[in-house]
């Protein structure tokens, strides 16, 4: 799962020694403080090399082989990109996870949006209701999967509703692709929306309220408020949401796992799904690495895009 | 000050809240309901029992993946806080060479997917034979960037007289972490506790590549098994209880401080 730090303050040496007198240290209090900072680091370092920075790279070198679980290998080049834009499964891939996208990132925004809006219209009391919004996040997907599934199953209690007004049942999770997706979206935006619902709560908090009084005073109507005030100022929180939420539809994989199977032929085979068939189902590792290569990509262009407009726009 | 009235928006806010904690209670009827007779939604169920829940616990599997979830998650919530209190006070409060780009490089690796390194881990992990182990499925979650930056931020704020009367004191650097950085740093070690477990606890595709035998699968993994294997929903459910008992107990103890963590720090689980 990626994880993000929303208030990245740039480090700034001069504010190491807060509230005091630049300390004079000696010549050997230097170093004890040197040898002493770079022990306490070694143990984080090592765990950094071995297992983030090694694998990293070695995701890129793998890419360029045919590695077997052997051990051995020939590079083979290009070869692994070359399949994965033209095999046929890893494109249906790049396509379902694309959609998903399509459908899961407006959906969880609005929900997250609407509901922080509600929230914050209301003045006492929205503790317990933000609480109980939040609850899903403190559990896994799987379980969202699992109880989902059963939700939206021939016989669950979605389908009784839509039974109970004189319609056929849905297949959520056997009809179209587009459905299973739907389906999908769900469950995870049922599992995470308090996430992205708080931190758009926060960015609402900052709004100073004397702005919505002067509008009203100006005779501003309720949604000339929300366009003119609160979205311009919620901006940075929103892009935020929007480039975490991304991110995350582009990793979908465990809700996937447990609802469909990555089914039914493959409406629902998403893009790390084909990462994980190609080498622990095929043993196809050098291909694995490259669409570990690919998502990789797509990750970073969007990190670096929200760094240029958020940069712009505090700028 | 406003008076205390409920307003529309409180019960439309109170219906999405219910809404979304419902299918939880969902899943307490499930799991209670006899194996193969009929429950919710066509009909509430004859009879609660607790069989389900007996007969999985009873189960060797059950016990076995929760004993693994509770070895992966614990453990690994000391080595990251302990190693990256350390980390974070040589970042914070200690000058060597290095160090600023070192720390970023850190906060780097925080932009490269899980997803794209797991077939190099596991091909490391596999060369080391750290697969279907506790230490091979443990070790590579360890190198925890956010732990290390949240750590950094919160004792650089620290005043510097509290490390040099220590060290006025006589004391080593040793002691200074141990008995005035870790004290110092109870409330964001706490934080960091709770969401480094429950990253653990819920975490599925490493233990899924981690976990391949039956001995040590964690509890996502066994669940999901389950669910793939299609066995009773009753005995799926009354697992999925269990599963997520510590979740909910750990919400209901600190909902707010998680909460207000999210917001102030924007740490991800």
């Amino acid at each position: 799962m990626a994880s993000v730090i929303a208030a990245d303050v740039p480090a700034d040496p001069r504010r190491t020694r807060t509230g005091s007198a630049p300390r004079v240290p000696g010549r050997a209090a230097r170093r004890r403080d040197m040898t002493a900072g770079l022990l306490f680091v070694l143990p984080m370092l090592v765990l950094f090399v071995m297992f983030r920075a090694f694998p990293a790279l070695g995701a890129i070198g793998l890419s360029f082989t045919n590695y077997k679980l052997s051990g051995d290998f020939d590079v083979v080049g290009l070869k692994n990109y070359a399949d994965f834009f033209t095999s046929e499964v890893a494109r249906n891939a790049l396509a379902t996870t694309l959609l998903y996208a399509v459908i899961y990132v407006p959906l969880v925004l609005a929900v997250a949006l609407g509901i922080a809006l509600l929230l914050n219209h209301i003045v006492w009391g929205s503790g317990l209701f933000r609480s109980m919004m939040f609850l899903p996040y403190v559990t896994s997907f799987v379980l969202a999967g699992i109880i989902w599934t059963w939700l939206l199953s021939l016989e669950g209690p979605i389908n009784a509703v839509v039974g109970a007004l004189g319609q056929a049942p849905i297949p959520f999770l056997s009809g179209a692709q587009p459905l299973i997706l739907t389906s999908i979206a769900s469950a995870s935006v049922w599992h995470g929306y308090g996430y992205s619902m708080l931190i758009l709560l926060a960015g609402l908090k900052t709004i100073p309220e004397e702005l919505y009084e002067s509008a009203r005073i100006d005779g501003a109507t309720a949604w000339r408020q929300f366009r003119h005030i609160t979205l311009p100022l919620l901006r940075p929180s929103l892009f935020f949401v929007l480039v975490i939420e991304t991110i995350a539809a582009f990793q979908v994989f465990d809700t996937a796992y447990v609802m469909t199977g990555g089914g039914p032929a493959r409406a629902s085979y998403s893009l790390v799904y084909f990462l994980y068939d190609s080498a622990f189902r095929y043993f196809n590792f050098g291909q694995a690495a490259a669409v570990g290569v690919v998502l990789f990509a797509i990750v970073l262009v969007l990190s670096l895009v929200q760094r240029l407009v958020l940069d712009r726009e505090t700028a | 000050m406003t008076k205390r009235r409920l307003t529309p928006a409180h019960l439309l806010a109170g219906l999405l809240a219910l809404g979304t904690v419902t299918p939880f209670l969902m899943v307490v009827v499930l799991a209670l309901s006899p194996p193969y007779a009929p429950t919710i939604p066509q009909t509430w169920p004859a009879s609660l029992t607790l069989d389900n829940l007996r007969a999985t616990l009873a189960s060797g599997n059950f016990v076995r993946w929760t004993w693994n979830s509770l070895v992966y998650s614990v453990v690994s919530v000391v080595i990251v806080l302990l190693t990256a209190a350390m980390a974070g006070y040589a970042f914070a409060k200690k000058r060597f060479p290095g160090r600023e780009i070192l720390f970023w490089s850190f906060l780097a690796t925080l932009m490269v997917p899980f997803q794209a390194m797991l077939i190099p881990l596991f091909i490391l992990m596999a060369r080391l034979e750290g697969v279907n182990t506790f230490w091979g499925l443990i070790v590579p979650t360890l190198a925890n960037s956010q732990a290390v930056f949240l750590m950094r931020q919160f004792i650089r704020d620290l005043p510097d007289e509290l490390f040099d009367a220590a060290r006025v004191d006589g004391a080593g650097e040793w002691r200074t972490f141990w008995q005035i950085v870790l004290p110092l740093t109870k409330p964001i070690l706490a934080t960091l506790g709770i969401f480094v477990f429950l990253w653990h606890w819920n975490d599925f595709l490493w233990p899924l590549v981690m976990a391949q035998s039956n001995a040590m699968r964690t509890l996502t993994v066994g669940l999901a098994t389950l669910q793939s294997e299609q066995v009773a929903r009753s005995e799926v459910m009354a697992g999925a209880l269990i599963t997520v008992i510590p979740c909910l107990v750990i919400f209901f103890l600190l909902q707010r401080h998680l909460v207000n963590s999210i917001a102030s720090t924007g740490i991800k689980g």
